[in-house]
């Protein structure tokens, strides 16, 4: 298909080797979890719609931790990132986001019996967790700072390797909120209702949810064919689908370019 | 997932549980028998012209680069630095191939000790009794040795068994990854945690309790061998 002149990109390698390398942090539910020993989820399903595109490319899927998803894209370990990452303006530097797949504005979560915590600006002077290296964390210390210019008492902050460490934490009584996107927090309060409540109100700025390709010209067709299979995706209705059968509600993504990261 | 017991949960848990620790069995199976050849190789190579040429430089140097960083170091080192040159290793083989490399710089060394445990007098005492040197490997260094040694290759087995935990850091789906799959999806941690250390234990507990009916069995296999020198030396004589 491809014209002599047109030398073969990394999509086009793809195509004729009818394989591509992706990597997924499967510990992110409900974007993309290990449900019977496959990875499942709101981003799989999202990839395998998209994907029917490129007639007979299997996927390889590494599951492997977020902080060893950036790096394993740029030494080309993967060809192209499907797990949900957090649009912020360093990586926005260094590597290609896809258009949003999701809302990913952070919000807070307690337990449930903390009936002293009614709003985000209540955990001034209180020890609140979150993952560390993620966008939700920054959001979280931008609040926190935000909080304390207002002359409130400090917000201690604790960083996770994972987010499931800081809700352990929550529900143990050692901290008093997690910072999260709202969008996996849903998820957390309907799993376990008996446990922890949403406080429902964001902070922070509006973000998103995009994957990820490398910044070069070989990677680039490859970004664009994702861009365009989540904008046709919204435009069909097969997105918001997606959305209700995974989150349980909708959320409002633009999917016609990048946003620029605030963050 | 929304089962009401822990018992439904843990029948919702063991078959994930369970492939996992087949991974890690494995992993761990083939980095002890690997390890050992390394290690006994390296010795080998150490030993040459009585350790003081530039093989036994090169075996120290490894030893010690891979005793001193971290197995986490030289997994992520064995699994990203080949593919930015466009060499792609599939994550097991890497898996195997770090904890390998790892343990046979642990083994060299437990082998190192068990050789040296060996009195000098004692080689010389079979050599003065016509032994070939085959002989005095065979019926006086191997057995001593292999006994110095067992305890110590024991606990080093199960430290790999362990150790292999971290190897889902390059996409090895074994069973510590197995049981932070199951909690990032219904974020129950103690009791998840507990069960994925249940099986830890019952793992290395089997190790313990084949190495020391092994061990038992070199004990008996001593009188044997003391045996086998009477006869040499009467047949000698």
């Amino acid at each position: 298909m491809a014209g002599a002149a047109h030398s073969a990109d990394l999509l086009d390698t793809i195509k004729s080797k009818k394989e591509i390398v992706v990597g997924t942090e499967a510990q992110f539910a409900p974007f993309e979890f290990v449900q019977d020993g496959k990875i499942v989820g709101y981003g799989p399903d999202l990839m395998n719609l998209i994907l029917a595109d490129a007639p007979g490319v299997k996927v390889k899927q590494f599951d492997v931790p977020f902080q060893g998803i950036l790096p394993g894209l740029a030494t080309k370990r993967f060809d192209f990132v499907v797990t949900s990452v957090t649009m912020t303006k360093d990586r926005a530097a260094k590597f290609a986001f896809t258009v949003p797949i999701a809302d990913a504005t952070t919000a807070l979560v307690k337990r449930k019996d903390d009936a002293a915590l009614t709003d985000p600006a209540g955990i001034a002077g209180k020890v609140v967790g979150s993952q560390a290296g993620s966008a939700q964390l920054k959001a979280l210390q931008d609040y926190a700072k935000k909080l304390q210019a207002e002359g409130k008492p400090a917000v201690t902050i604790r960083e996770y390797v994972s987010f499931d460490e800081a809700y352990a934490d929550l529900a143990a009584g050692r901290l008093s909120a997690v910072a999260q996107s709202l969008a996996n927090l849903a998820t957390l309060v309907k799993t376990r209702s008996d446990v922890y409540a949403v406080i429902d109100q964001p902070i922070g700025p509006k973000t998103y949810f995009g994957w990820v390709g490398r910044k070069d010209a070989d990677s680039a067709s490859l970004v664009k064919f994702f861009s365009d299979g989540i904008a046709r995706a919204a435009k069909s209705g097969q997105l918001q689908a997606l959305q209700t059968k995974w989150f349980g509600f909708t959320m409002d993504v633009p999917t016609d370019s990048v946003p620029a990261p605030e963050l | 997932m929304n089962a009401d017991t822990f018992a439904d949960r843990l029948a919702a848990y063991l078959p994930v549980l369970l492939h996992g620790a087949g991974m890690t069995l494995i992993v761990a199976a083939l980095a002890i028998v690997a390890g050992f050849a390394l290690g006994a190789a390296l010795l080998g190579l150490s030993l040459h012209r009585q350790g003081r040429g530039p093989l036994a430089r090169a075996v120290a140097l490894y030893v010690s680069f891979f005793r001193g960083t971290p197995l986490l170091v030289q997994l992520l080192m064995l699994f990203y630095l080949p593919s930015a040159f466009g060499v792609d290793l599939p994550p097991l083989l890497v898996a195997v191939l770090a904890m390998s490399l790892n343990s046979g710089a642990f083994q060299s060394e437990i082998l190192r000790a068990g050789l040296a445990a060996v009195p000098k007098g004692q080689i010389e005492a079979a050599a003065i009794f016509g032994l070939s040197p085959q002989q005095v490997f065979r019926y006086v260094q191997l057995p001593q040795v292999a006994r110095a040694v067992w305890p110590a290759l024991v606990s080093e087995a199960i430290d790999v068994v362990k150790n292999s935990s971290i190897v889902s850091v390059i996409a090895v789906a074994e069973l510590a990854r197995g049981g932070r799959q199951i909690v990032a999806a219904n974020f129950r941690p103690l009791e998840v945690y507990l069960t994925v250390g249940a099986t830890y234990l019952l793992m290395t507990g089997a190790i313990f309790a084949l190495g020391a009916w092994l061990g038992k069995r070199m004990g008996q296999g001593r009188r044997a061998s003391a045996a086998v020198m009477n006869r040499i030396a009467i047949n000698k004589t």
